[in-house]
């Protein structure tokens, strides 16, 4: 390759880390509630998909480039209901009232009945996720695979999952020891963050709503987990939880 | 599947909050499109706090 095409592989490279890390952090975040062998399971199915996609309509991009903010749209949109859910539970578990709420109302076979149900929801989310981050690696990988190859275009995109999966792996062990609410408050503040990013963006145009791009999602992030917790403190110093009840 | 899709959607109050600030967030962007995200995370966190408390 001459250095042109390596730039462009580069170029290529990480562009598509940024999308497997996204990809990866929706996954990441699931396997925390489901366990790491399903959420890797939906994670893999949606890979499958984007591959049947691109050998079914492979000759089809510009319908795909069409739809791509549509299918981020309703993804976001998606995330966006279920994220905020779960935001919720977590600011009322860190103020002591899911915990009084749950006492009172749910028996042990109803309880595992429902988080059996919102097991195969977070399956779905990991699914979506990466389907939709495949998607976008698909389209970056025919955008460049002329100026390359689409051979070497893809393996660009193939060596960054890689390398993004490598570095993931090695963040299983520590994450384990993280409190189990504050694991599924940051789940949820993650879920938030690409819900909103994903669902305004594909629905007025990222670049127009979101100037500083995929680096907003620090912030969204970093913002919904400030505001949950001050949300949670308030809650709790205005007396409303009872004394024995915190998360 | 009932189920599912109330655990996926949430109940009345999750579907209406995350539908009014969509949709003024997206009436934002036709105006400012650069406030509209901020707007839409604004929203969202004070439909939380509603429905948390």
């Amino acid at each position: 390759m001459n250095a042109a095409q390596w730039g462009g592989a580069s170029a290529l490279f990480l562009a598509s880390a940024v999308e497997w890390v996204e990809a990866f952090t929706i996954v990441l975040a699931v396997a925390l509630t489901i366990g790491w062998r399903r959420a890797t399971g939906a994670a893999l199915a949606a890979l499958g998909v984007v591959a049947i996609l691109i050998a079914v309509t492979g000759a089809g991009l510009e319908a795909a480039q069409a739809d791509i903010g549509l299918i981020r749209a309703a993804i976001g949109i998606f995330l966006l209901l279920f994220g905020l859910r779960w935001y919720v539970k977590a600011i009322r578990r860190y103020s002591g009232r899911t915990a009084l709420h749950d006492e009172a109302r749910e028996f042990a076979a109803t309880r595992e009945h429902l988080e059996r149900a919102e097991g195969r929801a977070a399956w779905v989310v990991a699914f979506k996720g990466v389907l939709l981050e495949g998607l976008e690696v698909w389209l970056l990988v025919v955008a460049l695979g002329h100026t390359l190859s689409y051979v070497a275009a893809a393996g660009s995109a193939a060596a960054s999952l890689a390398v993004v999966i490598l570095a993931g792996i090695a963040l299983r062990a520590p994450l384990t020891r993280v409190p189990e609410n504050t694991l599924k408050y940051l789940v949820a503040c993650a879920i938030l963050s690409f819900g909103s990013f994903w669902s305004i963006g594909g629905l007025a145009g990222e670049q127009a709503v979101w100037p500083l791009g995929d680096a907003t999602l620090l912030l969204l992030f970093a913002a919904y987990a400030v505001a949950g917790r001050i949300i949670a403190w308030r809650s709790r110093a205005a007396g409303s939880a009872p004394a024995g009840a915190r998360a | 599947m009932r189920k599912l899709l109330q655990l996926i959607f949430g109940d009345l109050r999750n579907l209406s909050s995350v539908a009014v600030a969509l949709l003024a967030a997206y009436g934002l962007s036709r105006l400012a499109p650069g406030a509209a995200g901020a707007a839409l995370a604004v929203l969202l966190i004070a439909a939380a706090a509603l429905q948390a408390a």
